[in-house]
This record gives C-alpha cells, sequence and structure tokens, in this order.
C-alpha cells in the first residue's frame, strides 16, 4: 500500500454547487487526494495535453469524474477522444451525472466509463455516493501511479 | 421497483482455493448474488457465447470478475476480445490478481478494466473487498440493462 503519492483527480463539472460537493466528500479521505476542476470537455482536453508534458500545475489525474451535460463539448465527446488516445486511455473515468436515462448509461458504458453514479437530489446522499466512489477507487482498486 | 434478481457475477479463476475463499466471501453480503465460476478466458467466452443465443439457464453477468494468470487464454487476452465484442463490451470487468505488477495494471486499465484489485490473503480481507465492490457496482453506479431483463419487464 502506498499512501506516499497523492492521488489525483480531475473532474469535469461546470456546476459550481456540485464541484463544492465533490471536493467536500473527497476531502478527509485516508488516502490524500488532489482535486482539479475543469469546465468542460475542452478544458479538461487541454488540461490533459498539459499533464503530457509534465506540467506541475497540470499532474496526471489517476482517476477522471465526468459530467455528461456541459457547455460546449459534453462528457460522451469528452470520453470518446481520451479514449481514442493512446496514453490517455487507460484512465479511468467515472461518469457523474444528474441523467437516469437508459440511452446516457448505455452509451457511457459504451464509451468504455469505468463507473456511472447518478448525482443525488440531496448534499448529504451525493456526498455520500462520492465517498463511495472514492473508497472503490482509492482504496479497493489500485491505480496506475502517475 | 428495483433489482429483484440476484446480481450474476462471473469469476474467471482457475485456483481451487481462490474460488472457495471467494464463493464463502460472497455469501451474506448485502446483495443477494448469483456466482458462476469458469476457470480459463475460453470457458468464460463459451459461457457468454451461450448467453447471447439466450439459452435457458446462462445469465448475462452484471459484472465480471477476472484473474489474469490462467491457463490458456490468460485474462488480458479474455479481456481484448470481450472489449471488441459489440454485445458484450458494456459489461464491467475487474481484474482480481495476485499481481502487483505496474504493468500489467497498465496493460489492463489500456484494456479498458474497471478496476484493479489484488487479491486479499484472508478471508476477512476478501469479505470487505466484496463488499466494497458490490457496494460501487451495485448500489452506487448504475449500469446497462440486459436485454433478457428488459424482455421480461411488463409495462
Amino acid at each position: 500500500m502506498d499512501a506516499l503519492k497523492t492521488t489525483v483527480v480531475l473532474l469535469v463539472e461546470d456546476d459550481a454547487g456540485d464541484q463544492k460537493l465533490v471536493k467536500k466528500a473527497l476531502a478527509n479521505r485516508e488516502i490524500v487526494n488532489k482535486l482539479y476542476v475543469v469546465r468542460d470537455g475542452e478544458d479538461a482536453l487541454e488540461y490533459l495535453q498539459r499533464s503530457k508534458c509534465s506540467d506541475v500545475k497540470s499532474p496526471r489525474p489517476n482517476l477522471i469524474l465526468l459530467d455528461l451535460n456541459m457547455p460546449g463539448m459534453g462528457g460522451k465527446e469528452f470520453l470518446r477522444r481520451i479514449k481514442a488516445d493512446d496514453d490517455l486511455c487507460s484512465i479511468p473515468a467515472v461518469v457523474l451525472t444528474v441523467s437516469d436515462a437508459e440511452i446516457d448509461i448505455q452509451e457511457s458504458y459504451k464509451l468504455k466509463a469505468a463507473g456511472y453514479v447518478q448525482k443525488r437530489a440531496s448534499s448529504k446522499e451525493f456526498q455520500k455516493v462520492v465517498g463511495g466512489l472514492a473508497k472503490y477507487w482509492f482504496e479497493t482498486s489500485s491505480l496506475v501511479k502517475s | 421497483m428495483g433489482d429483484l434478481k440476484p446480481v450474476v457475477i462471473l469469476l474467471v479463476e482457475d485456483d481451487p482455493a481462490d474460488q472457495k475463499l471467494i464463493k464463502k466471501s460472497m455469501l451474506n453480503q448485502k446483495i443477494d448474488n448469483e456466482l458462476i465460476i469458469v476457470e480459463t478466458g475460453e470457458d468464460a467466452l463459451e459461457y457468454l457465447a451461450h448467453n447471447k443465443s439466450n439459452e435457458a439457464g446462462y445469465h448475462t453477468p452484471d459484472l465480471i470478475l477476472l484473474d489474469l494468470n490462467m491457463p490458456g487464454m490468460g485474462g488480458r487476452e479474455f479481456l481484448r476480445r470481450i472489449k471488441a465484442d459489440d454485445e458484450l463490451d458494456t459489461i464491467p470487468v475487474v481484474i482480481l490478481t495476485t499481481s502487483d505488477s505496474e504493468q500489467d495494471m497498465l496493460a489492463t486499465y489500456k484494456l479498458q478494466a474497471a478496476g484493479y484489485i489484488k487479491k486479499p490473503l484472508t478471508l476477512n480481507g476478501f469479505r470487505k473487498v466484496f463488499s466494497q465492490l458490490q457496494e460501487y457496482w451495485f448500489v452506487i453506479c448504475k449500469r446497462v440493462v440486459p436485454q433478457e431483463q428488459l424482455s421480461c419487464t411488463a409495462n
């Protein structure tokens, strides 16, 4: 077990309230993690390009959390692009969205999402599911060291 | 409303001791589950092929747990094949292995594994892992509803 390296999470989410909730849920975890937030698919792609060049301010994420509905490039298009990238495709990307539409679930998994979490209406529930998500990826599962 | 049927987990694992431990740790979990065990990648593909043709007694797995080191077709090759299969590629596959090699981890994430779990050493360790696994995949996450369930749902 190595808690020496910080786990880096990239959150692709345009809603300020949801950004806050995710931040809160990921803080105070046993596994130290750092959260980077971008607001849409294009920003996320730019972030990941910078991380490829070992930009200190844009460390490569070990995990991506991804909203579907964002202005500009949405989650599905972003997912399609990173899964087509030979380098970035190994980063697990989990969808975190309000939608529970079968089509969104189906398409996300088709695009190789590593999970699909519906945002809960209550902040408490929201925090709980994000906490459970973090538990799975930080504790149960091993992630590739950056 | 909700899943009344047990969740179906396909375990691809050739070691009898690990099969036993895993079977035991799946008992008395919060979520009712049906564990199907096959020992090789080929057997797993065969099982999934039977299921594709809607044969009775075969259920689309909700989750696949996959060892890497098996005789014949290993885990990586199996993963490659099902992720290339248009009907099977949405089933989440989680690696369950003794290997802590970064190479294995990177290779399987590249092949779109949805988790990489190092096998615990004790029954309690396994119980904890499976509890967390089920929590994530069957409580927290939504998944694709298998066709057979859709056709059974009366409207």
